[in-house]
């Protein structure tokens, strides 16, 4: 489906996608001449009287974009006008990038910054859930009804003429099949169709932007074949939240460092000699980030809730789930063997009422007192961008006396101004919360997750939870990418010399604070934005304009949207399953090709199929006018605008982002 | 009204028939009062689409009664309250603590686990300064720290970063993985493979992707604990063999096949879930006898290789290669990339359709962030160099003798794994037990020795298949033989020995193992390390046990 606008497209006042290139003065087609701008634009600025540059590209510890080792000008199949590769205005020396446009974007505007904090005294809200217009609902079941008749009356035609094909969906030989047609129908009729929007290749880093490994199907995406091409594309789709997904900067370097001294593996379960003194620092810097007395760690994020939930909760207890819950937490409640009830997604009153409801009935049967209650919910939902309503949450913990469990793993980096998570956001102080869970794979680009709480109940899961026992430890160059990134969001205070032991202690007490140095390896190197955390804070600083802007600008343009204004994760809805293919091509075969994720049922609910974002602190300002634009366009195409409120004019948006996004109150 | 519903009932069945995924798919309509409103203002326009608003009124009324009956069934107990005595109720309930506070024993527990300071191996330096013999960690073939693989992964650092940053169904197919699973693929000469991002959430992901409620699984007893959830989380019909006992699988085999006759079961499917190399206690499977049993009963079978996968077998490759079966006859062969190739992570091969299904079905596969690209290319190097150098298994292997030599003569206790496994547990030997069964003392370790011969007397009646527990359980003192080998294994990291116990949760284990010191031989020690090491062990074996007498 190749991108083709349409007349409402051509008369909308955004610009058409080709003007980038045409715009981009001198045509930078070559890396030589990319140089050669970035001199022009040097003597410009001394030109206009500028102060003399230093030299600032010495003292830092990993390249400059302009270093001939950079990974996009090693790739011969670069492009360099695709306003992906490289920024479209030159940096001049003056500002000083540590990092490679393609990964991480460069965007010195100091205005295109935003504190992502929750207002005091106000109540959380997230955008009210819109429906659409009926005709889409009905269009939408409608469509459902087609697929599901066609695939049937396929399956009929097919099992008789071509039964050679079926074969392994029946029971053959005595052997019931391993996947009848009746279980995997859903699977074959309804997501083969759309195949191509899902588990395409790539390669290298999964930053700003990604290389996808072209690939066509010659038999309707029943089988797939790489073409040998690849394409760059906008990345709006990885969990690369604070965009330390890179293969340059300081995190890379210190994972260097690592792998020449630690090798790649710790050999064994934390219990049976697979303890590295690393996973000791990093505990205790994970547990100093997010202002707990101490944390474990796990090697697999999903691995942290299945396998520590068993130890927290067994039977004759009670786990309250919200219930657009993770997977893995529905994993580890059941090895548990708790009983569990769920609650409607965010919603206090009917957590408040099942929590009347279940305190005073008991246990089932035999109206026993539960031995206790956990209330999971996590922190940032995945799928709906809405925040945990922490504030009335902890209210009800006040009066309920239940446990509260937070899954931190979306938000935790992504939200507040200091990085730690939905707490921080709410101004909660994190001690009152029970447990905070969260994962290394999405803000911090490293793999993994770890637990937090009180200082008796981690000791407690080290023996007791199926993690220190019987999975493999987590591996030092993997722990090192955690350090690192931790340490530049918290920023490092220097070795305590002439602080008394007194000042220490409360050094190590404060909360948010920096990272004390002897928490950190000695060997380890540290940057100048490391140490004195302007890194950390460049990143939050922007991944809360990018989340605000992107969230405002597409409810102005007049999509429904769902969740929280400052939260990263944007869904933006579809509704027809039809659509989400078209737009997930629309967007990948652009000028300039934006790579989207699109989710349907089973992981939404049936109606409300949706493409979802993922905001970076890599992205750039122009990054999210991009995918506005495109949204623009192919939102008019497909019909998608159907949401309420005020709307502008996508120029508007765009010319106008600063101001939308400092708006107090969005309608 | 009930006679109009129940002469209803087969028009009713047969629609819900034709259109069951549709139901099962209508159950999160948000509402019925939106589809109520939507009838009377479509009919209003046009009475013909109202034919389609009747049928998802149908699903929505069927959902709604099934969500009523099923409310009814627990409101069978519930008693009213006001919102006083509620409010009574809330203010009376005082929750247990979340978290035990650690009793003595275990605080001595988790003091005693060693810290290891830089890089681990052969001979790493622990948090006391001291440098000591590594018996403890898995790095069967000594790939740890091997420069090679250190330098193709800065490399791949330097070109990928390091997280995956997605799930692998949303852009975290990175071309690397897909190189791995490839490559493990063609290593055990599968036709695909699916790497997991942690070894023990593989399997535990595997077994509930095929097995449902009503499909029947047959496992050992003594399987290990990752297998055991999920087989807890497949609730499927399991049933029980005595540990590595391929009569009394055939015997259990057998009365399924009897029982599925006569209750006139319908034909699911139906699983052997074993392990290659037991975790529990390093008792390795009679894979022909098993394959033979699987195919005269029409069962597939799950093998978990993850001990055996990289120790055994002329170049690793695990059980199939030791006994030189075909490794299609092994439906679905589940291992540990940590363990076995000193990475991370771990996989499962197996047919194209068994590894497709995981794609979509594996849990923790669909909905966990794919493995680092450094970590895979850590993996495939280490295949490699598995490929390219099958000496070093035969250095493992010789090594793994060197350790028996010495052990298997110490009286104190017994060794119940087997004579190539890279793995080896120790168990305290209780004054009366009987002596060493032949097959340990086999003089050819390399070839497959006969199965352990099951401890019951044959004249015994068999184990029940639909519990657990075996009919005989070897008896023992779980808390007295941990606390001798914990002696044990202090005592030995005094002489610059690093060995561990085998940690288990005893209380969530299903039957608990009988405590034991387990070994990981690996191929990077010296035949005259091994030898120092396991005369430091058999020490310490004697005295600490000769004073328990
Ligand atoms: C809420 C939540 N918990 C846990 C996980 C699992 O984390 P990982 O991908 O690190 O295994 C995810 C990942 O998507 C998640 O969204």
């Amino acid at each position: 489906m190749p991108s083709r606008p349409s007349p409402m497209a051509l008369q909308s006042s955004s610009p058409q996608p080709s003007i980038f290139r045409k715009k981009s003065t001198p045509a930078m087609s070559s890396a030589a001449s990319y140089l050669s701008a970035v001199s022009e634009a040097d003597a410009r600025a001394r030109a206009h009287g500028g102060t003399p540059s230093s030299t600032p590209a010495l003292s830092l510890s990993s390249s400059v974009t302009t270093s001939s080792s950079d990974t996009v000008l090693d790739d011969p199949d670069a492009e360099f006008d695709d306003a992906l590769s490289y920024p479209r205005n030159p940096p001049t020396s003056e500002q000083v990038f540590t990092t490679v446009h393609s990964e991480f974007g460069h965007c010195a505007n100091e205005q295109y910054r935003f504190m992502s904090q929750h207002k005091p005294g106000t109540p959380y809200r997230s955008y009210p859930e819109q429906d659409p217009p009926h005709y889409i609902l009905l269009t939408t079941y409608l469509s459902y009804l087609l697929v599901i008749c066609l695939g049937h009356l396929r399956d009929f035609v097919g099992k008789r003429f071509r039964r050679s094909a079926y074969r392994h969906l029946l029971a053959h030989d005595g052997y019931a099949a391993l996947n009848s047609d009746f279980d995997s129908f859903y699977t074959r009729r309804l997501k083969t169709r759309i195949d191509d929007c899902f588990s395409h290749p790539v390669t290298g880093v999964p930053g700003r932007t990604i290389l996808l490994l072209d690939r066509y199907s010659p038999d309707y995406n029943v089988t797939m074949h790489p073409t040998g091409t690849r394409t760059r594309g906008l990345n709006i789709s990885s969990y690369n939240y604070l965009g330390f997904a890179q293969a340059r900067g300081g995190c890379a370097d210190a994972v260097e460092a690592c792998i020449n001294r630690y090798g790649v593996s710790s050999c064994g379960t934390r219990l049976e000699g697979g303890s590295l003194d690393l996973h000791e620092q990093a505990e205790a810097l994970v547990a100093k980030f997010v202002g707990q007395e101490d944390s474990m760690i796990c090697s697999m994020g999903f691995a942290t809730n299945s396998t520590v939930i068993p130890a927290l909760v067994s039977k004759g207890s009670l786990v309250i789930s919200d219930e657009f819950n993770h997977a893995s937490i529905r994993f580890g409640v059941r090895v548990s063997g708790a009983n569990v009830r769920t609650f409607k997604h965010n919603n206090m009153k009917s957590l408040e009422n099942l929590l009347r409801e279940v305190i005073s009935q008991g246990q089932p049967k035999t109206h026993r007192p539960w031995k206790k209650i956990l209330v999971i919910v996590e922190g940032l939902f995945s799928m709906e961008g809405t925040l945990a309503n922490l504030p009335v949450i902890m209210e009800l913990k006040k009066k309920y006396k239940f446990y509260l469990f937070v899954d931190e793993a979306h938000s935790i980096g992504a939200l507040g101004p200091h990085g730690r998570g939905v707490a921080d956001y709410f101004g909660i102080n994190p001690r009152n919360i029970d447990i905070l869970m969260g994962t290394f794979t999405k803000s911090f680009g490293a793999a993994g997750g770890y637990i937090s709480g009180s200082k008796a109940l981690i000791d407690g899961l080290r023996l007791r939870a199926h993690t220190g026992t019987y999975t493999e430890a987590m591996t030092p160059p993997v722990l090192m990418q955690v350090v690192a990134s931790m340490a530049s969001i918290m920023g490092i205070s220097p070795a305590p010399s002439s602080n008394t032991a007194v000042q220490e202690v409360a050094e190590l007490e404060r909360h948010p604070g920096t990272a004390p140095m002897s928490l950190l390896p000695s060997w380890m190197p540290l940057s100048p934005a490391m140490v004195d955390g302007s890194d950390g804070q460049m990143r939050l600083r922007r991944i809360a304009f990018n989340s605000r802007y992107l969230n405002r600008g597409l409810r102005r343009l007049g999509f429904i949207t769902y969740g929280c204004a400052d939260s990263p994760v944007i869904p933006l809805l579809l509704f027809n399953p039809g659509k989400m293919a078209v737009f997930s091509r629309m967007m990948r075969t652009r000028a300039v090709p934006i790579v989207v994720v699109v989710v349907a049922y089973p992981a939404t609910p049936l109606v409300t199929s949706r493409v979802r974002f993922c905001v970076s602190a890599a992205h750039t300002k122009e990054d999210m006018d991009m995918v506005l634009t495109a949204c623009d366009e192919i939102g008019d195409l497909l019909d998608l605008k159907q949401g309420q409120g005020e709307r502008w004019p996508l120029q508007e948006i765009i010319d106008r982002a600063v101001e939308l996004v400092n708006m107090p109150e969005d309608s | 009204m009930s006679t109009t519903a129940s002469s209803l009932e087969p028009l009713f069945t047969l629609v819900a028939q034709s259109y069951e995924t549709l139901e099962s798919t209508f159950y999160k309509i948000p509402g019925s009062a939106v589809i109520a409103r939507y009838v009377k203002s479509s009919h209003r326009d046009d009475p013909g689409r109202t034919l389609l608003e009747v049928i998802l009124i149908i699903f929505a009324i069927r959902t709604l009664l099934q969500s009523r009956t099923k409310a009814e069934a627990s409101g069978k107990h519930f008693i009213e309250f006001s919102e006083k005595e509620i409010g009574e109720l809330v203010d009376e309930w005082s929750p247990e603590p979340l978290a035990q506070p650690l009793n003595e024993a275990e605080r001595a527990e988790l003091d005693s686990v060693p810290v290891v300071v830089g890089p681990t191996g052969p001979k790493p330096k622990l948090a006391n300064g001291k440098t000591v013999l590594n018996l403890a960690s898995y790095n069967f073939a000594g790939l740890a720290g091997n420069q090679i693989i250190k330098e193709r992964c800065i490399d791949i650092l330097r070109r990928y970063g390091l997280g995956s940053c997605s799930p692998p169904g949303f852009y975290g197919s990175q071309d690397v993985q897909t190189q791995l699973e490839q490559d493990i693929a063609d290593f055990l000469g599968t036709e695909d493979a699916i790497l997991y991002s942690q070894a023990f959430s593989t399997i535990s992901s595997v077994i509930p992707a095929f097995c449902k409620r009503g499909d029947i699984i047959v496992a050992d007893r003594s399987v290990n604990f990752a297998i055991q959830k999920g087989l807890q989380i497949s609730r499927c019909t399991v049933r029980w063999y005595d540990h590595n006992d391929m009569e009394s699988l055939q015997h259990v085999l057998e009365s399924v096949e009897k029982e599925r006759i006569k209750k006139n079961w319908p034909l699911t499917r139906r699983f052997i879930v074993t392990e290659g190399i037991f975790e529990h206690d390093g008792v390795m499977s009679d894979l022909p006898k098993l394959i033979e049993l699987k195919l005269k009963y029409k069962y597939r079978l799950i093998l978990d290789e993850s001990v055996s996968f990289g120790s055994v077998g002329r170049t690793g490759r695990g059980l199939t290669e030791l006994y030189n079966v075909p490794v299609s006859q092994v439906d679905m062969l589940v291992g540990s990339v940590a363990n076995g190739l000193t990475a991370t992570g771990g996989f499962c091969a197996g047919s194209h359709i068994v590894v497709k299904h995981q794609r979509i079905n594996g849990t923790s596969y669909v909905f966990s962030a794919a493995m680092p690209p450094l970590m895979t290319v850590a993996a495939s190097e280490g295949i490699s160099v598995l490929r390219n150098t099958p000496s070093i298994l035969t250095t493992l292997q010789e090594n793994i003798r060197v350790v028996r030599a010495i052990l298997d003569k110490v009286d104190c206790i017994t060794i119940p794994s087997h004579n190539a496994s890279a793995v080896i547990h120790i168990n305290v030997r209780t004054p009366s037990s009987t002596p060493a069964p032949a097959q340990l003392l086999s003089p050819t370790p390399l070839s497959p020795a006969i199965p352990a011969t099951p401890l019951s007397p044959s004249s015994a009646k068999l184990s029940n298949p639909t519990s657990v527990r075996p009919r005989h359980p070897v008896q023992f003192d779980a808390e007295l033989e941990e606390r001798l080998l914990q002696d044990i294994v202090d005592d030995a990291l005094a002489q610059g020995v690093l060995i561990t116990r085998a940690k288990r949760l005893r209380d969530q284990e299903l039957i608990g193992a009988r405590p034991s010191i387990r070994l990981a031989i690996s191929a990077a020690m010296s035949k005259k390390d091994c030898e120092k090491a396991a005369n430091v062990i058999k020490t310490s074996c004697v005295k600490v046990l000769s004073r328990r007498r």
